[in-house]
């Protein structure tokens, strides 16, 4: 699992679902933990950390966002030369066929479907962590 | 236009919604009532309503998801994991992501029948003791939900193109 000190970026524009993402990381024991009210602000931050030469371990992200949607976010992380490995998990309510596959073209590391439970929030974080730890042996 | 007639494939979704996402997101417990057409029977005293348009090629119409006060502060204390006292701003938002995560399941089910149930973004109508009332013909349909927490209420209404 991802140790509890990853550096987590939530981006929602709703407070309100950031609140909730929040309190289920910090419930299953993360503690550093940052916010973002959609893709436009999140993406300076996203530059900053790695600038900083701290980069964002992770990412979880809204789909239907002002200005900078999750998948147009997806997209920039992807094809940035530096910033296309990190883990990115979409968290939404869209969950229908074309639309996962859309994502999933783009390089989605997992979805958590709205609504959710810490349990499934955790599984979903377990399976990514898993595949970039298994990617990393076989390098 | 006129009244689509409201199967029970077509509610499923919406009820399913309901009654997942309360227990699942807000730890409510909640159970379905009857179904009836609005002004033939009791309905709660709403303080805050969520309501969403429904757009597909064949019909379009509304839901919202009304509560009393009590039911609501509790309602957002299970989402939120915190005691509230008062509706404020964020419990308006929180009402409103509430009914997004809602209509986000049911439009899955539906579009995978091919309703084709487009996009939409829910708003919030607050008020003590509000009432909604739809232009048009068609009445909405009430469907009462006794809860862990209190009464609460969906209200469908949907008109053929």
């Amino acid at each position: 699992m991802f140790p509890p000190n990853t550096k987590v970026l939530i981006i929602d524009d709703m407070r309100t679902m950031r609140m909730i993402v929040k309190k289920t990381l910090v419930g299953a024991g993360f503690t550093n933990i940052t916010e973002a009210d959609d893709g436009a602000t999140a993406w300076p931050l996203l530059e900053q950390a790695l600038a900083s030469g701290s980069p964002f371990d992770l990412i979880l992200s809204d789909w239907n966002m002002p200005q900078l949607s999750g998948l147009e976010l997806l997209r920039r992380v992807r094809t940035h030369v530096r910033l296309k490995n990190t883990p990115f998990l979409m968290i939404t309510a869209e969950t229908e066929k074309t639309q996962i596959m859309e994502a999933a073209k783009l390089g989605v590391s997992s979805y958590i479907p709205k609504p959710f439970t810490q349990q499934i929030v955790v599984e979903k974080l377990e399976a990514v962590y898993k595949k970039i730890t298994a990617a990393k042996s076989a390098a | 236009m006129g009244a689509l007639k409201l199967d029970i494939n077509f509610i499923n979704p919406f009820i399913e919604g309901v009654l997942t996402t309360l227990d699942t997101q807000c730890s409510v417990k909640a159970k379905t009532g009857k179904l009836f057409l609005r002004g033939n029977g009791t309905e709660i005293t709403p303080a805050i309503a969520a309501m969403i348009g429904l757009t597909s090629p064949v019909f379009q119409g509304s839901i919202g998801l009304s509560f009393p006060e009590s039911t609501f502060l509790k309602v957002m204390g299970g989402m939120l994991g915190e005691e509230y006292k008062e509706i404020n701003k964020d419990l308006e938002d929180g009402a409103g992501e509430l009914l997004n995560i809602i209509f986000g399941c049911a439009k899955r089910v539906l579009n995978d029948k091919n309703y084709n149930i487009d996009k939409a973004i829910p708003t919030i109508v607050r008020g003590s003791g509000l009432s909604v009332t739809y232009v048009g013909k068609t009445a909405a349909m009430i469907l009462p939900f006794t809860s862990s927490v209190g009464d609460f209420q969906l209200e469908i209404m949907i008109v053929a193109h």
